[in-house]
């Protein structure tokens, strides 16, 4: 599948946000169809089958988390929100609840492309490369190697696991819950943000050249972190 | 019920006098060789004074009279007889009964002076007992539940006060509330609303329901009725009212000037409030108008130039325009974020979101978010190796790092230094962010965290007065303090202590 011509809906009440992505998002090759209302955007979602959905949170009918919620039941499809709230909370809720990425309103037309590239890419990915390049920063997936600008680094297996996940995910927010449970896996540091950031900053002293201004894992203030994902 | 209380008031002096009068009588008798006639008559002189002193006009009559009658009866000739066989006598009875007459006139004038005297004093005193109570009480309620017990204490009776509610124009409230029950009775209800509007006593001894078991005095100042004092007198003598009423006169002066000053205190305190807030309206009116038409004129402009006019543009022009209208979109939407901010503060909405978090991760966020608008502004970030996890609000710490770093970049020249440290100082974690700027004069160092507060050095340049305002209140609701060092022409330094450890009652949970 192409990432052009790629079915697009979009679930926005706002004519003139609907209008703005139809007009951008087609001129990038995207086929568009939209819905104004959240039941409208559900029957859509079921009869045209998008590659992606790009849905507001604050909807006049339903909450945007509630057609997330009615999506989430039948289809996997990649679902982008889009929020001029700048609770944290409402994210988090979101993510959690299956959402891919987020954008807030106002958003650069650059960033929302990025994420919905991100999104269509990790559907389209059919089999598991064994070796992932990030800039200069390559990591071997099969033999749990990682080496950064020709140079073997040296990581403790959590830092491993917690650089994979973050990786594997390339370009995409993770939540700490959602990292907290793919790294360490049970329940027991499910509610330990500090755990996490703990070694986040180990990890960004070991790859990152200036860990105060890191290049590869971004935070996301209030809800997680993003390891940055270059076109290649 | 009244009857019988007067009988018994009234009785007990007349029999003490007879008493009196036998005993002296029999005393008399037995010693009538020792006393002349004259002495005798002149001793009788001693119970009728002593009665009118003691009981005023009426018992000193009576024991006048009898006096006389045993006098006559006694030591007159013929003894044991009414008979006076001397008319000469009949001028000592007339001239025994004058003095009588008029000492016990005098007597009891006096007396009911004293009476008149002590009832002042007594009055007087309770007046001053109570001026000096209700000069304290600023409050309307509080003064009345303070002054009408007083009032009921004082007169023996129950009172209310009655004062035109503010609901309904026509209705009278009461209080205290407890005197509910007998006082907002529909008929005293009506009669408090016409003494109210006609500004006239009216009740039990005066001259409108002269009959009722109520008084109710109006109370005014001279500028305004402020309310009715309702007594309930029950069935006091008429005769005794006119004091009553004076008294009450009096009381109600006193409680009418207590009331207009609670409400000029308070309506002082409304006008002083809303003109403050009208400062604060207008001051934002002021600057929301221009902060937002600023940047909102740059991308109208740019825009119309553009949709109007492009083929004249170089692709450069275009690109340049289309920046600029990025530009005000951005700070647009920082101002709108700043308001919100406030806005949330202000209704106290601020809710804390806090986690475990790295001040070097916030900081990073936040310079990352200013990337485009540091122009040419060196940021030297020096981080102690050690710095401990601290307990945080991550957005709102961004946005106070953000409001921080772009005021030190909006005060300071083009390739000047922003340095941003980080360190651990006792208790506290201490993050300074010092920029190479204009300063900020000594005497307004603490003012710039003021709501509005703009430097008047700076003033030209662009801005609400509202970003360190904001930085304050998120700063303090994590327990910490934010403070700027400056001199005019070295730059200014804001200092932010955050606790590193979770105030009680946290507990560190996601």
């Amino acid at each position: 599948m192409s990432l052009s011509g790629a079915k697009i809906l979009i679930i926005d009440d706002e004519p003139q946000i609907r209008k703005l992505l139809r007009v951008t998002l087609n001129a990038h090759g995207y086929d568009i169809s939209e819905a104004a209302t959240g039941q409208e955007g559900v029957v859509q979602a079921t009869m045209i089958r998008p590659d992606l959905i790009v849905l507001d949170l604050g909807l006049p009918d339903i909450t945007g988390m509630e057609v997330l919620r009615q999506i989430r039941e039948w289809a996997q499809m990649p679902i982008i929100i889009l929020t001029a709230l700048d609770q944290e909370q409402d994210k988090v809720e979101a993510l959690d609840l299956g959402a891919d990425d987020y954008v807030t309103k106002p958003f650069g037309m650059g960033e929302l492309l990025a994420r919905m590239r991100v999104a269509l890419r990790h559907t389209a990915k059919t089999q598991d490369e064994p070796v992932l390049r990030l800039g200069g920063l390559v990591i071997d997936l099969s033999q749990r190697l990682v080496e950064l600008h020709g140079e073997k680094l040296k990581l403790t297996p959590t830092e491993y696991d917690l650089l994979k996940v973050l990786a594997i995910n390339a370009g995409r927010v993770m939540t700490h819950k959602q990292l907290l449970k793919q790294v360490w896996g049970g329940h027991q540091y499910e509610s330990d943000s500090q755990y996490l950031r703990v070694y986040v900053g180990h990890l960004r002293k070991k790859i990152e050249e200036d860990p105060a201004r890191p290049k590869y894992i971004l935070t996301e203030p209030g809800i997680g972190y993003r390891f940055a994902w270059q076109e290649m | 019920m009244e009857q019988k209380t007067t009988e018994s008031f009234i009785w007990k002096p007349y029999l003490i006098t007879v008493l009196f009068i036998v005993l002296m009588t029999i005393g008399l008798r037995a010693t009538r060789d020792f006393f002349d006639q004259v002495n005798a008559v002149l001793l009788y002189l001693v119970p009728v004074l002593y009665s009118a002193v003691r009981w005023g006009r009426g018992p000193a009559f009576f024991t006048a009279g009898i006096g006389i009658l045993a006098f006559d009866f006694f030591f007159v000739p013929p003894v044991f007889s009414f008979t006076v066989s001397d008319l000469r006598y009949l001028i000592s009875f007339i001239v025994f009964m004058s003095v009588a007459g008029l000492t016990a006139g005098l007597a009891s004038k006096l007396r009911s002076q004293i009476v008149q005297a002590r009832q002042r004093e007594a009055s007087t005193a309770a007046l001053y007992a109570l001026s000096r109570k209700i000069t304290a009480v600023s409050d309307l309620e509080a003064l009345l539940a303070e002054v009408v017990p007083h009032i009921s204490e004082m007169l023996k009776a129950q009172a209310a006060v009655l004062l035109p509610s503010r609901v309904e124009p026509m209705s009278m409230e009461v209080y205290p509330m407890d005197a509910q029950a007998w006082a907002a009775d529909e008929a005293h209800v009506s009669v408090a609303a016409w003494v109210y509007r006609h500004n006239a006593i009216a009740g039990r001894g005066t001259k409108s329901l002269r009959e009722a078991s109520e008084l109710y005095v109006p109370l005014h100042t001279d500028r305004q009725v402020h309310g009715v004092l309702v007594i309930s007198v029950g069935d006091i003598p008429l005769a005794e009212m006119p004091g009553l009423i004076l008294t009450a006169e009096a009381l109600s002066d006193l409680v009418a000037v207590a009331i207009s000053r609670v409400k000029l205190a308070s309506e002082a305190k409304v006008a002083q409030l809303s003109a403050e807030s009208e400062k604060l309206r207008t001051a934002m009116l002021d600057s929301l108008s221009h902060e937002l038409r600023t940047p909102l004129a740059a991308v109208t402009g740019s825009v119309t130039s553009l949709l109007e006019h492009e083929s004249l543009f170089t692709p450069e022009d275009r690109r340049e325009l289309l920046v600029t209208i990025r530009e005000g979109a951005g700070r647009m939407n920082r101002l709108v974020g700043n308001l919100l901010g406030m806005v949330r503060i202000e209704s106290g909405m601020l809710r804390l979101n806090k986690h475990w978090c790295g001040v070097e991760d916030i900081v990073g966020v936040a310079l990352t978010q200013l990337k485009d608008s540091l122009q040419q502004r060196v940021v030297d970030v020096r981080f102690d190796p050690d710095l401990p996890s601290v307990p945080l609000d991550e957005v709102l710490m961004e946005q106070v790092l953000i409001n921080v770093v772009s005021n030190a970049v909006k005060y300071s020249p083009e390739n000047s230094r922003i340095l941003i440290e980080a360190g651990r100082s006792g208790a506290m974690l201490e993050l300074k962010v010092r920029d190479e700027g204009k300063g900020i004069p000594a005497g307004e160092l603490q003012m710039v965290f003021e709501k509005f507060y703009r430097g008047k050095a700076t003033s030209s340049i662009p801005g609400t007065g509202l970003g360190l305002a904001i930085c304050k209140s998120i700063v303090e609701a994590h327990g910490g303090r934010i403070t700027a060092r400056s001199g005019t022409g070295q730059g200014t330094e804001i200092v932010i202590l955050l606790p590193v450890h979770m105030a009680e009652g946290e507990d560190g949970k996601i």
